[in-house]
């Protein structure tokens, strides 16, 4: 087959692994993690028109390296080519290689902020999409010196305590996939669980999903096939995701 | 009488210092605590909201607002309470099940208390048991739940189910909210209601507790 492989940045190094050891011929297009910050419409527009600029004529299907990221790609609209995607709340199932393990894991590990290579290498926003993040559109993109200056001494301690750091949060996981160079990831994430005084630990990853993605391997208990005149919806079940018919208009002639 | 616009102002402003010290003064000057809670607290918190609305006020301004609110009413409080005065309505609320993030959740609270509601704040990761005690025991007649994640928002839906199944569903009113909740969310699993800010949520939650049973 021949594919096209859309991407969240996140992934960079696993897709990039995954599609160099693939039967498939596949190009592959990276999009910036940035999108998640600015909202699930704004960032549903930009990933559409990216899958709109694809010449589908060259191409048996679009993949997705994408979770449902917040509702961020509820409503994509297949063309007139299959599109395909994991089922997945989110990248983490991706890196751990099925959905139940990920539930799991978050189940027992309340608190938990994961850290994979591109989290790592590209979980800042930056550039644009920086400037366009929800958290600047709603004020909470201040340091504590310009909150001082703009709500007084008093005001600033409340607001620094109450809108940042990583309150709740308590455990730094690695996941480890077995494509990095060595363990320069890893002990960076030590170091960032040791100054903020978090838990730490580290898991093995799994590529074998991501792996199926870009093989062809499209279980439907794993993945959802969105075909010609159907668009991506949220089940807010343990399937997530599911296609629906776009309804056409009818208008009178 | 002292003319309190300036407990209005300083709630406005989000002068926490100045709206305890002004409600005190107040009080000691011999004013009725409910004149003050409804004629300059309640109103200064409709201003806020007013301001947010139109994109004047930003989250920060929300909350210094409330905690400005907050702090005034603390004072007020034990003499509310002497006086036999009823809040509008009791909201128990928290983040469900899986759900730690609390950032919403407490600003929603902060404004509802400033609307006039009595808060039962249940804080986060707060189990279907919690809520049905909290109407049980503590007499809330609104629920409101916070998601921010989609993995967590199907403990909306067993939260809701646990109300029903504990029999008290009829007794109080579900408000939801968060970054992925939808209206159609809040159709989908029976939710009295859906707010997209902390500021609606005062009008939907003032709404659906004047709505008959």
């Amino acid at each position: 087959m021949r594919l096209k492989l859309i991407s969240c940045e996140i992934f960079y190094r696993e897709m990039c692994h995954a599609v160099a050891s693939s039967p498939n011929l596949i190009d592959i297009e990276f999009l910036p993690k940035g999108l998640h910050d600015i909202g699930s419409a704004p960032m549903l527009q930009r990933v559409q028109q990216t899958l709109d600029k694809v010449d589908e004529s060259l191409y048996d299907a679009v993949i997705f390296g994408y979770g449902l990221c917040n509702n961020g790609l509820t409503g994509l609209r297949a063309r007139t080519i299959p599109v395909v995607l994991p089922r997945a709340h989110d990248c983490i199932t991706l890196f751990l290689g099925n959905k139940e393990r990920y539930l799991d894991y978050f189940n027992s590990h309340l608190g938990t902020y994961f850290k994979t290579s591109g989290w790592i290498e590209r979980g800042e926003a930056s550039g644009e999409l920086s400037q366009l993040s929800i958290q600047r559109q709603i004020g909470m993109d201040k340091s504590y010196d310009e909150l001082v200056a703009k709500y007084g001494e008093d005001n600033a301690q409340y607001l620094y305590e109450t809108l940042y750091g990583y309150k709740n949060y308590s455990q730094l996981t690695y996941i480890e996939m077995g494509i990095e160079p060595g363990d320069i990831f890893e002990q960076r994430t030590i170091n960032e669980a040791a100054e903020k005084g978090w838990g730490y630990e580290k898991i093995q990853g799994d590529m074998s999903l991501i792996q199926r993605l870009v093989d062809g391997y499209w279980d439907e208990r794993e993945f959802l096939i969105v075909k010609p005149g159907q668009y991506v919806n949220t089940t807010f079940g343990a399937d997530i995701i599911r296609a629906d018919q776009i309804e056409v208009v009818n208008r009178p002639k | 009488m002292e003319d309190l616009k300036q407990l209005y102002d300083a709630i406005v402003e989000g002068n926490a210092n100045k709206a305890k010290s002004l409600t005190t003064d107040a009080l000691a000057a011999g004013m009725d605590p409910q004149d003050i809670l409804n004629k300059y607290m309640i109103p200064a918190m409709d201003e806020v909201g007013r301001l947010f609305e139109i994109n004047e006020y930003f989250v920060p301004e929300l909350l210094i607002s409330a905690r400005a609110m907050k702090s005034a009413l603390a004072i007020l409080k034990p003499r509310l309470t002497a006086t036999g005065a009823k809040p509008i309505g009791k909201v128990a609320i928290g983040t469900v099940k899986g759900d730690l993030h609390d950032i919403g959740k407490n600003l929603v609270a902060a404004m509802l208390e400033g609307g006039g509601f009595e808060i039962i704040d249940l804080g986060v990761d707060v189990t279907p048991e919690k809520f049905v005690n909290a109407v049980r025991e503590k007499g809330a007649n609104i629920i409101a739940l916070s998601a921010l994640l989609t993995t967590t928002m199907p403990s909306m839906k067993t939260t809701v189910e646990g109300l029903k199944e504990a029999g008290v569903r009829r007794q109080v009113k579900v408000i939801i909210g968060g970054a992925p909740v939808t209206q159609k969310y809040a159709d989908e699993i029976g939710a009295d209601g859906y707010s997209d800010n902390a500021s609606s949520a005062v009008a939907l939650a003032r709404r659906l507790v004047n709505e008959p049973k």
